[in-house]
């Protein structure tokens, strides 16, 4: 420990501390720019200069470590006078008008800081030199000209996504915000992440869809967690009178403190299907808008009960629907056939895998953000489930080594060390070997770089993709938890969209097969239906849907019941590795469109069906491939 | 007690900071019962006491020469200068103009605009000002008090002028600073 004096305060902070850390820990308020808890210290901007008795100069308080004996002043002259001069160098530099600026009067950190200092003008002029703005970007505007170079947005690009795409050109006042060597950031490598715009701190880096829509003072902050995946990001949901603004990642959050990806952060926002806003019976063989009692009445007399009925619902439903759609249909009916969309592809044999041993087997993605060696199976983690895939790609500057074993084309490939080939159906095969590789040297020398990578590696991942665990039979899944076991690597299995896991929770894995079904159930949700599934409905008499968003299933169906969409309700979702999450309604439905749950609630009532309302035991009942947790 | 006298005058601004100034509304009473306005846009003088007022009100930036000698002229016959407004204190949104350079900005306007027929010219004559960069008042002469915001609000109009009006010079901050 190390006991030092900040205006006046004696403290005692750990060895390696800032000196700006040890303010905060000491409760003391120093302001800074540059200066982002998630990334590196960069001591760029110079706004968090203190005064150290003994120093010659000012010292940046950020990049400073503290040290024994150290006596630090943060509200001296010296250091405020210092401050409004830093600012006014800033503000001169390039196009700070904040009347300009769609972050002005609230959401730019550098007109806060002036504000905070009491600035009512600037004692020097711009000097007007005009840089040109990239709006390239479908998602993304880069504006060089409010930029002030504190590199918040390289040091995110690089250390918490790994992608590498933002960099800077030129020197001084001519620096340059640059995509990769300096193309568009629209054609650029650049995943569209939106970190960068998250932590810009000024309006330099803005996104399009929700620029001049609401100030963070203006709009309503919902924490939730985003469903487009299983892993389970916590999320923040922007509203302002019960409209969509933004979707942003949360710094605070325990598991991807602040991440998202295009499909979390900025896709959602592109929803261009049309709502449906009232149910739908269809009549002479026409589809017509109805009550409530109306297409249940109609449900009643036309839907098979129990037998010659299939029912399948959507992995997006919150856990909570998911157990009554199964009770419902299970129990309450006895169902010829109740299933996921995903009818347990990714799942079913990994869910066996574990009942069979009677323990889970799979470890917690935070195994990814300290591991010296990941083997990745089958998984393209730069388009799918992107966000472990940015613990990987960006510790590897650091040394960790990356082994990507796919048959197809695989866009994390081009970061890894050893890339093996492993085709589809030879899953049990290239496993084997794999493991024969751990024990001597064989003809394939990419095996044995991997192995012997993995062997000597301290904290070794294998993450695998839902191609492995969909073809790979028990043998081969035994197989890979021998090599996981040898190697006392963590195994992670990506299980695919935001609920599957609850699914296989409840069994919610048998194949959806023409057998005759005389009347299907589809709770949809807010779910894309596949034209495989609208092909095999085809000639199936009587089709129940429950969905938000007109489709081609909805058109074809017999009765369309219309329900929320995912922030219009409230509901748990279980990652894959096993966290389970709540999220809380963020908006307000149309007038007259009930949740999925209450549908479901309404249907049981209507079939006098009394479900089991405990969910949570019935979710928990299952032996999981991971141990869940409640959060 | 004699009441302080208060000139005001617009440089390349909008006339939203007066405007905003008569949205202090019926508390104009207050302010003629502690100061004498003298020449603003808002009275029917041309310009400031020839031996002067205790406080003068630019509201605009400055640019063109005609601007330049207003804003020297109220320097002169004042004893405290007041900037009101984000064009005063910073430039505002004639600046912007700054980026592109005063010919490229009459070019724009009096040749290439959709509007303007194929004989647009740019008016030049020995009575026009001429366009110079678009600067903040305290590039020119020495302000004493800045008061930013687009516009500034009402109610900060009227704290100013009341402390003002007192012999104090009042602080802009916390509520009352916003620059937009």
């Amino acid at each position: 420990m190390i006991k030092l004096t900040i205006d006046g305060k004696t403290i005692e902070v750990q060895e390696g501390t800032t000196v700006l850390q040890a303010a905060e820990e000491a409760g003391l308020y120093i302001p800074t720019l540059c200066n982002h808890p998630q990334v590196t210290p960069y001591g760029g901007c110079r706004l968090c200069m203190v005064d150290i008795e003994g120093a010659r100069t000012l010292q940046p308080s950020c990049t400073l470590p503290a040290t024994e004996g150290m006596v630090v002043h943060t509200q001296t002259e010296k250091v405020l006078n210092a401050r409004k001069f830093v600012l006014t160098l800033i503000f001169s530099e390039r196009n700070h008008f904040c009347m300009y600026c769609p972050v002005s009067d609230g959401d730019c950190e550098l007109q806060n800081r002036a504000y905070d200092e009491n600035m009512t003008h600037w004692d020097l002029q711009p000097n007007w030199q005009p840089f040109e703005v990239d709006a390239s970007h479908e998602f993304i505007i880069l504006d060089n000209n409010r930029c002030i170079l504190c590199r918040r947005c390289t040091r995110a690009c690089d250390e918490l996504v790994g992608n590498f795409t933002l960099g800077f050109e030129e020197r001084g006042a001519e620096s340059l915000l640059v995509a990769d060597y300096n193309v568009p950031l629209g054609e650029s490598s650049c995943i569209s992440c939106g970190t960068c715009v998250q932590i810009c701190p000024t309006g330099s880096l803005i996104d399009r869809q929700s620029v001049y829509q609401g100030k963070e003072t203006e709009v309503e902050q919902n924490i939730g967690v985003c469903v487009e995946c299983s892993v389970g990001c916590q999320r923040n949901v922007l509203t302002r009178d019960n409209r969509l603004v933004r979707l942003e990642g949360d710094w605070d959050a325990d598991f991807n403190h602040g991440l998202l990806c295009d499909q979390g952060r900025f896709l959602p926002l592109e929803e261009d299907r049309s709502r449906l806003l009232t149910p739908l019976v269809r009549k002479n063989g026409q589809l017509r808008a109805a009550t409530w009692e109306q297409a249940l009445d109609a449900i009643a007399s036309n839907m098979n009960k129990g037998k010659g009925l299939a029912a399948l619902a959507s992995t997006r439903l919150p856990a909570e629907d998911l157990v009554l759609f199964n009770a419902i249909f299970k129990d309450g009916l006895n169902s010829d056939l109740v299933t996921s969309l995903e009818e347990g592809k990714a799942t079913a044999s990994l869910a066996n895998l574990a009942e069979k041993m009677g323990k889970p087997f799979e470890s917690s993605l935070d195994a990814l953000k300290d591991t010296d060696a990941v083997l990745v199976l089958e998984l393209d983690l730069v388009d799918e489930h992107q966000v472990p895939g940015f613990f990987i790609k960006r510790q590897i500057p650091a040394g960790t080594n990356l082994i990507v074993a796919d048959g197809k084309e695989n866009k994390l490939a081009a970061r890894a060390r050893v890339r093996l080939e492993l085709n589809a159906g030879e899953e049990a095969k290239f496993l084997t070997n794999l493991l024969a590789a751990f024990d001597h040297e064989t003809d394939d020398e990419g095996l044995n770089r991997a192995a012997n990578i993995l062997k000597s590696a301290n904290n070794p991942c294998i993450v695998y993709g839902k191609t492995l665990a969909e073809n790979a039979d028990e043998t081969a899944l035994e197989t890979l938890l021998t090599i996981a076991q040898k190697l006392d690597a963590a195994l992670i299995g990506v299980k695919g969209e935001a609920n599957s896991m609850a699914a296989a929770q409840l069994g919610l894995e048998k194949t959806f097969e023409k057998n005759g079904y005389e009347s299907v159930f589809i709770a949809l949700g807010d779910d894309k239906p596949s034209q495989k599934l609208v092909k095999r409905l085809e000639d199936i008499p009587f089709v129940v849907v429950q969905a938000t968003y007109m489709s081609q299933l909805t058109g074809n169906a017999d009765v369309v019941l219309p329900v929320t969409m995912w922030a219009e309700q409230s509901g748990s979702y279980l990652s894959l590795d096993g966290r389970l999450q709540k999220i809380g309604k963020a908006l307000d439905a149309p007038e007259g469109i009930l949740t999925s749950n209450e549908s479901l609630l309404k249907i049981a009532e209507t079939l006098s069906i009394e479900p089991d309302t405990d969910w949570k035991t019935t979710l928990l009942k299952r032996v999981p491939t991971v141990q869940i947790q409640e959060s | 007690m004699t009441k302080p006298k208060v000139a005001s005058d617009w440089l390349c601004g909008c006339a939203g900071c007066h405007m905003s100034f008569l949205d202090i509304d019926e508390r104009i009473l207050q302010v003629v019962e502690l100061v004498e306005l003298r020449a603003t846009p808002i009275t029917d003088l041309k310009e400031p006491d020839k031996d002067g007022v205790v406080v003068g009100i630019l509201e605009g930036g400055i640019a063109n020469t005609h601007n330049e000698h207003v804003a020297k002229r109220m320097r002169e016959r004042c004893k405290i200068l007041v900037a009101l407004g984000d064009c005063a204190v910073f430039g505002g949104v004639p600046a912007m103009r700054n980026f592109f350079g005063e010919e490229a900005a009459l070019k724009r306007a009096y040749i290439d605009a959709e509007s303007n027929d194929s004989e647009g010219k740019i008016p030049r004559h020995p009575e026009l000002a001429e366009l110079t960069r678009v600067r903040a008042v305290n590039e020119v002469v020495k302000v004493d008090l800045h008061i930013p915001g687009c516009p500034p609000h009402a109610d900060v109009i009227f704290y100013a002028l009341a402390e003002l009006a007192e012999g104090r010079i009042p602080e802009i901050k916390n509520d009352m600073l916003h620059w937009h």
